[in-house]
């Protein structure tokens, strides 16, 4: 720590008057310990808000996803509702079937955002950064992440359409769309649900681990 | 590729506008192809049943020998591993290789030195299958004695633990390989 702290005074004292602008000072770096640390302290917090809000946000996104899937199907016969027996999941209802075959599919609503639990804690556990402006930023990172996960209910759904209910499926969507949908909802689902936390702290933090940019 | 620490450009705090945040942009585009590449590599059959399967049977199997270790006396059906009060299944998604594909990803795509990148890849790899036998050795503790709590210990809590740990170590690396090096410290 000792020689990075030395390393960058030296260099910003030589770049002083120089090329540094006044407005955009470099960002600090911090302290692994500290992050470490920070880290224990966020996780218990963010765990137990996000168990006491799972319910209502499983309700918000089941609403939203099934308006957007409305949205991109003609005439309009999805229907998401919450499962009865367990308020974790979704049901699959198309009105334009049989009653008796209307359930077409479930999934679980909690599995689409559990990340928030990693997100949420890395946002917090960031040392040296004012709350304010942690805050902020565990903001834009949540509004991006609510956005993503309204769009995997739509995966979700337009996957178990195109490849889950057989010869419907085979009828109404091509060898092209069952593999656009198949991979879509494979890769939303997997690496860009699980990456997600890391991409979005890396938009906002990246510049505190990255080697400085020093004027020399 | 050098083995040099990496060197930034001399004119870089003069950037506006998005060049500003050039390195912010390359990475994480070079971690979103990685990523999604390496899942649709893994998702691929051939390298599926190659690679993968067999590498979850191995996860299957240190996780068994540990689990006997413990005293917990289990035997080995294929991927299963059971005893007399509970049995789990080894399965895709049980062998850590999506934490493994999210760390590597993110360790190729910071701007490093080879040399570095490739230590820090068999670290992580190394480490992140440690926490992964801790997690399926855990999970089966669960499922043994706490069955009730098996279900969220599975898919919510080892799941986001196991990700933390990789991303956690990507952080530690690439602070470490972002220190000015004892003679840049000197010349700066």
């Amino acid at each position: 720590m000792a020689r990075r702290g030395k390393a960058s005074g030296k260099a910003t004292g030589k770049a002083k008057g120089a090329l540094r602008p006044k407005a955009a000072p470099p960002a600090e770096r911090f302290s692994t310990p500290r992050l470490l640390r920070n880290l224990a302290l966020a996780a218990l917090p963010v765990v137990l808000l996000w168990l006491a809000l799972t319910p209502f946000y499983n309700r918000f996104l089941i609403a939203a996803g099934g308006n957007l899937v409305r949205l991109t199907e003609v005439p309009n016969a999805t229907e998401l509702v919450p499962a009865l027996e367990d308020r974790h999941y979704a049901l699959v209802v198309r009105t334009d079937f049989p009653p008796a075959t209307r359930r077409v599919g479930s999934f679980r609503v909690t599995d689409l955002h559990f990340h928030l639990l990693l997100l949420g804690t890395l946002f917090l556990a960031v040392p040296g950064v004012p709350w304010q402006e942690r805050l902020r930023n565990l903001g834009w990172a949540l509004l991006a992440a609510v956005c993503f996960h309204v769009v995997l209910v739509l995966l979700w759904v337009k996957f178990q359409y195109a490849t889950q209910l057989g010869d419907w499926s085979l009828e109404h969507y091509g060898p092209a769309a069952r593999n656009f949908w198949g991979l879509a909802k494979h890769l939303a689902d997997l690496p860009v649900k699980l990456g997600l936390p890391l991409g979005l702290w890396v938009v906002f933090y990246l510049d505190r681990l990255l080697p400085r940019r020093e004027a020399m | 590729m050098s083995d040099e620490r990496p060197k930034e450009p001399t004119d870089a705090t003069q950037s506006t506008g998005w060049r500003a945040y050039r390195r912010e942009i390359t990475f994480l585009v070079v971690f979103l192809v990685l990523l999604a590449g390496s899942f649709t590599l893994i998702s691929w059959n051939p390298v599926n049943d190659l690679v993968i399967e067999p590498f979850t049977g191995g996860v299957a199997v240190v996780s068994g020998w540990t689990l006997d270790l413990i005293g917990q006396d289990v035997e080995m059906q294929g991927t299963v591993i059971r005893n007399s009060r509970f049995a789990v299944n080894i399965m895709n998604g049980c062998n850590g290789v999506e934490t493994m594909l999210i760390f590597l990803s993110a360790v190729l795509a910071f701007p490093a030195p080879w040399k570095m990148r490739l230590a820090g890849a068999a670290f992580g790899v190394v480490a992140i299958q440690l926490v992964n036998l801790l997690r399926v050795v855990a999970l089966f503790l669960t499922g043994v004695y706490f069955p009730d709590f098996f279900d969220a210990s599975h898919t919510v809590v080892w799941q986001t633990v196991v990700i933390l740990c990789g991303v956690l170590l990507w952080i530690v690396w690439a602070d470490r390989v972002a220190r000015p090096a004892p003679a840049a410290a000197k010349s700066a």
